[in-house]
């Protein structure tokens, strides 16, 4: 979380951002865009987990803490969860984390959390290359 | 030291024309833990296969990282490679460059940067990875078909058909549901009877089928390939085996009860069978209105019984048996009217029936032997309202569904009360129109020809002037409010799941929807399936359908047990979680997030501390159940529960791999 | 205070009786000690013992998180509670850690005591008990110290006198800048100080905050949810808390600490009272129910019952989710 001494943007470099996407749906979904030879920044770093349900907040304050410029987190939409309720709980816990993270001063410009489905190709291009935009607009502090 | 091996593979040109894989393997070889790493055209062919295992006998790898296209694609190939090798297949990680780098970036130097650090985290993840192994369960090689209407014998059918013991267990005395209920069906206005009661004959005969009459599920322990069912035989006080269903005791029961299975529209004896053909065609008695049962007088059944059969001290009986798989096709019932609408008369008139009472009405085996008469008088009714959606498409007073068989039947009534009735006169009253089905718009058509009269609207009130019932609606279609001078008025009501479906649902891990529906597992692709393995659905358990649906999703869950119950053993994933119970503290924030069921907490007793015999809860995982989402390993604040292949650890230092 | 030494007399005369009788091994409660502005906690286990059990302004321990010690137990213990304790009490039974036939609840409806985080306090009186000392009744309902309570307050109010509130200092070692106001004030006060911050002040007044923690994990030791059997902080093999002693570091403890007891706490205010270095943590879990609150749109309180569903444990279809 010490985002301003550690971060690649402050060392010049180009930012990392670090993307938990769940098996079924997001995943899949960046797999697709690479079918498609669709291109996006090449900043991200995609985690596989097998359900967004999987991510521990916890994770998210690690890679902060290690220096991550951004993170998100992504999984199948509200419905489609490939274990039923899995992103229902994903819900709750990033919705109160966001809320946490802005509190503790980390910018909520930095943490983004996206439904994407294993066709939303296209979406997850634009997702990622909006937040790899936001986040070299931040720099550092 | 772990000895990881890294291969990358160039994919032709789709990798190495982009990435420098040259570069990925010699900064791979700088990875702490890495031993070897090489390249190769392609990993996933047969020689760039052997090449690996090549390498693990030369280099004693431990490990493997793979960085080609997505595991998606061949994870599952390496992992059968690696079954020929002496390493374990889990202890494998799969790095991305095909299509999270290579295909996405076209600037060699980043997407050559990207690459060594998704190899660097599937190095740091690999390191952690622990061997697993795929266990196997045995199935017990036979179904249990909850319910038995039309999806349940059709099931049960097909499945027996297959080759499998199939039980159908029915909590009514004989198998048929609504079906056998029913006069004629639509579009094609074949007898109900005719054809559902040869099924139900096939059915009794089938010698890979065991019918469980007036039965109930009590409990349900195991999972998919071994679900013990206790079973509730209720007392039926007919000795079933010497039982021949000669009637005498039918006849000469002095007690008279309100048919349900004729909608009260005739009486019954206190021993019966549901009706003439029922199945088994053997009487039972009903405790509640036997005089011997109730008031320890007349006993005239077992006088007149010439095999001795009556057993007035028969009692519940309970008990385990173990199915592979469960189908269940718990049906639907009427929802009750008289409680929601109280302009329609709220059942204080005996002329307003609904839609399985005319059933009864108009079927030759039934209480008036198929004439249509007023059951207020008797009398043939001249004029006939139908009014269709009664408590469907309702969401304030009633259901907020489209029933969907009722357009249908609607249309028949009308036909039949045509056809039987001349110069009769029927208004339908509908909101909409819905046709959907091979030759229904047709048969719908046919119906307005005949002289069916159609007014759009809802009707608004019903009341008594003059010993004829008004139907007071709204014509929306002319903007003017009608009013109908009817002798009978059938409503076409609402289906609602059946009474206690969610309960048995539950025992079985299946979930049911806000409406009470059992909810499949994927509304598109998985339709007869349910998050509970090996539980599958037929019929309108799942939702309102009519009888060509219903039978087509029997065969299909049918199918889907019978594909379930031709293996031998079920393998499961080892990547599901576990939990160290010196650990967990029993709190049980997991088992509230487990979708599966799959988490429970139980006591342990154990010497601990200074307590000889300490009580504390823990959470216990049953393998079968857990489907490896990990959703629960985030509420567990200790750590105690984690998910193998994907455990905090691994993630953890795929994330400071990123910056070492 | 004549109410208090009537309350101590009820709260002594029943420990003896309950340790006399039998009901219970020993009572937990509180004793005096040489500083007439502190007291501390006694396990009295006889009659005598329970003659010294003492019931003033002061009494500003909690006492929940001592059932834990005994969770193993298969004696009863029996626990002075009050608004906090009751509380305390019905979350341990929620999470499955101690057995309520093992606990014998004296209630005991608090007036506010004389520290700044009871002044925030909207539950005083107990939710749970065997059996209650004295009747709620003419208790202020919401507020700080009896005598320091205005009447007729309503909840707008309430929460203005929280607004204004200046960000509180960061502690010195062993100094303890925050009991200092115990004037009344809004339910979330800590929170509600650092929330008009900018993103920037707020990094920097944690960074402040964070270079003092000294990681000693007096505020879980002391946090009535904190209930695992083993803390994850512990767990070097788990690999979730870094062990360098940096504000990065002590930074996710804070957080994760925080997020951990997020929608299962009491707001008991203990973590802050034990922190060494007088750290204004109590913040960190005040804005995650008022995050909750915010989400749901109805009141969250903890503790009110044994039944209850966590937030994290639950979801609605229809859940927030504006920046998914």
């Amino acid at each position: 979380m010490d985002v301003a001494n550690r971060t690649n943007t402050a060392a010049g470099g180009e930012p990392k951002i670090l993307a938990f996407c769940c098996n079924w749906c997001t995943y899949t979904g960046a797999d697709l865009a690479g079918l498609n030879r669709m291109k996006y920044p090449a900043n991200v770093r995609v985690v596989r987990v097998p359900c967004s349900g999987r991510v521990n907040p916890q994770f998210i304050l690690r890679a902060f803490a290690r220096g991550a410029d951004g993170v998100v987190v992504c999984g199948c939409h509200p419905g489609d969860c490939h274990y039923a309720t899995g992103n229902f709980f994903t819900r709750r816990r990033f919705m109160l984390m966001r809320g946490l993270l802005e509190f503790n001063g980390i910018d909520p410009r930095r943490f983004h959390a996206r439904w994407i489905s294993g066709s939303e190709a296209a979406k997850f291009r634009d997702f990622v290359s909006e937040v790899c935009a936001i986040v070299k607009g931040l720099g550092h502090e | 030291m772990s000895r990881i091996g890294v291969f990358v593979c160039h994919c032709g040109t789709n990798l190495a024309s982009v990435v420098d894989v040259e570069k990925v393997a010699a900064a791979a070889r700088e990875l702490p833990g890495v031993s070897y790493a090489a390249e190769y055209k392609y990993m996933c062919s047969e020689p760039g296969q052997q090449m690996i295992l090549d390498a693990i006998a030369e280099h004693g790898l431990k490990r493997i990282v793979i960085a080609s296209c997505s595991p998606r694609m061949h994870e599952t190939t390496f992992r059968k490679m690696l079954k020929k090798s002496g390493v374990n297949e889990y202890l494998l990680e799969i790095a991305n460059i095909r299509e999270q780098v290579s295909w996405v970036h076209t600037d060699s130097g980043v997407a050559t940067e990207k690459a060594v650090d998704l190899v660097r985290m599937a190095v740091a993840k690999v390191a952690k990875d622990e061997p697993l192994k795929a266990s196997s369960i045995p199935i017990t090689k036979r179904a249990l078909v909850v319910g038995g209407g039309i999806a349940g014998i059709q099931a049960a059918l097909d499945i027996a058909d297959a080759g499998h013991e199939v039980w159908l267990l029915e909590r009514e005395p004989s198998i048929g549901g609504r079906m056998v209920m029913l006069d004629k069906t639509f579009p094609t206005l074949d007898c109900s009877a005719c054809i559902s009661t040869p099924k139900m004959v096939d059915m009794s005969a089938h010698p890979n089928i065991k019918l469980l009459t007036s039965c109930e599920v009590a409990a349900v322990r195991g999972y998919i390939g071994n679900f013990t069912v206790t079973i509730r035989q209720k007392a039926k006080y007919v000795n079933q085996d010497i039982c021949t269903g000669c009637g005498n005791c039918e006849e000469k029961c002095p007690v008279k009860v309100k048919s349900d299975f004729n909608k009260g529209l005739s009486d019954r004896p206190a021993i019966y069978r549901l009706f003439p053909q029922a199945v088994p065609a053997k009487p039972v008695i009903d405790r509640a209105h036997c005089l011997k049962l109730t008031k320890d007088r007349c006993g005239l059944c077992e006088k007149v019984c010439p095999l001795g059969c009556i057993d007035y001290a028969d009692e519940d009986r309970e008990y385990d048996e173990t199915f592979g798989a469960v189908v269940l096709a718990t049906g639907y019932g009427l929802c009750d009217w008289t409680a929601m609408y109280d302009e329609y008369g709220a059942g204080r008139f005996a002329d307003v029936i609904d839609g399985l009472a005319f059933e009864r009405l108009v079927n030759a085996s039934g209480p008036t032997e198929g004439h249509i008469v007023r059951p207020s008088d008797g009398a043939e009714p001249k004029t006939v309202v139908l009014v269709k959606c009664v408590g469907s498409r309702d969401p304030k007073k009633g259901k907020p569904w489209c029933s969907r068989a009722c357009c249908m039947y609607a249309a028949k009534h009308a036909h039949q009360i045509l056809e039987k009735i001349p110069g009769a006169r029927v208004f339908v009253f509908y909101i909409d129109v819905r046709t959907p089905g091979k030759n229904y718009e047709e048969f719908y058509d046919q119906t307005r020809k005949d002289g069916a009269v159609y007014v759009r609207g809802r009707v608004s009130r019903i009341y008594k002037e003059g010993g004829r019932l008004i139907c007071q609606g709204e014509d929306s279609l002319l903007g003017k409010q009608v009013r109908v001078a009817a002798d009978l008025v059938v409503l076409e009501t609402a289906m609602e799941p059946a009474a206690g479906a969610r309960e048995t649902a539950a025992l079985f891990g299946a979930s049911a929807d806000a409406n009470g529906w059992l909810q499949e597992a994927h509304p598109k692709l998985r339709p007869v399936e349910t998050q509970a393995g090996g539980v599958f659905l037929a019929g309108t358990c799942q939702g309102p359908k009519d009888i060509p649906d219903t039978v087509a999703q029997a065969s299909g869950a049918a199918a889907k047990a019978i594909g379930l119950l031709n293996k031998d053993e079920m393998e499961t994933s080892p990547m599901i979680v576990a939990v160290d119970e010196a650990k967990c503290s029993g709190c049980g924030a997991c088992v509230d997030i487990c979708p599966f069921g799959a988490l429970s907490l139980e006591i342990l007793t154990a010497r601990e501390g200074r307590w000889e015999r300490a009580e504390r809860f823990v959470c216990k995982v049953n393998a079968g159940l857990c489907q490896g989402c990990g959703a629960c390993t985030v509420a567990c604040r200790t750590g105690a529960i984690d998910l193998r292949g994907f455990r905090n650890v691994q993630i953890l230092e795929e994330i400071d791999a990123l910056w070492t | 205070m004549n109410n208090f030494s009537q309350q101590q007399q009820k709260i002594r005369s029943a420990a003896s009786r309950l340790l006399a009788d039998g009901t219970v091994r020993f009572v937990i409660g509180w004793a005096p000690t040489r500083f007439a502005e502190r007291t501390t906690v006694l396990f009295a286990h006889t009659e005598a013992e329970a003659q010294a059990l003492v019931w003033n302004a002061h009494c500003t321990a909690a006492l929940g998180k001592y059932l834990l010690d005994h969770r193993l137990a298969d004696y009863a213990v029996g626990i002075v509670a009050r608004g906090c304790e009751s509380r305390m009490i019905n979350r341990l039974l929620t999470d499955h850690q101690i057995w309520r036939e093992r606990v014998y609840i004296l209630g005991a409806p608090c007036p506010g005591m004389d520290a700044e985080r009871c002044a925030g306090c909207r539950e005083r009186a107990p939710v749970v008990w065997d059996e209650l000392l004295w009747d709620a009744d003419g208790m202020p309902e919401t507020g700080g110290r009896q005598d320091a309570a205005p009447t007729n307050l309503d909840e707008a109010t309430i929460a203005d006198v929280g607004a204004g509130l200046a960000l509180p200092a960061v502690g010195a070692a062993c100094s303890r800048p925050l009991d200092t106001d115990t004037s009344l004030r809004s339910r979330f006060f800590r929170a509600e100080a650092v929330e008009g911050l900018s993103a920037a002040e707020k990094f920097s007044y944690w960074d402040e905050v964070y270079a003092k923690c000294i990681r000693c994990y007096a505020c879980r030791q002391a946090c009535p949810v904190c209930s695992c059997r083993a803390c994850y902080v512990d767990m070097d093999r788990q690999g979730f808390q870094g062990k360098q002693h940096s504000a990065a570091d002590n930074r996710v403890f804070g957080v994760t600490r925080a997020f951990h007891v997020a929608d299962r706490c009491v707001e008991c205010g203990e973590c802050e009272r034990v922190c060494p270095m007088g750290l204004p943590i109590l913040g960190q879990t005040q804005k995650l129910i008022k995050e909750i609150e915010a989400l749901t749109g109805e009141a969250y309180v903890q503790g009110m019952d044994a039944e209850e569903e966590n937030f994290l444990g639950a979801f609605d279809l229809d859940d927030k989710d504006d920046f998914l």
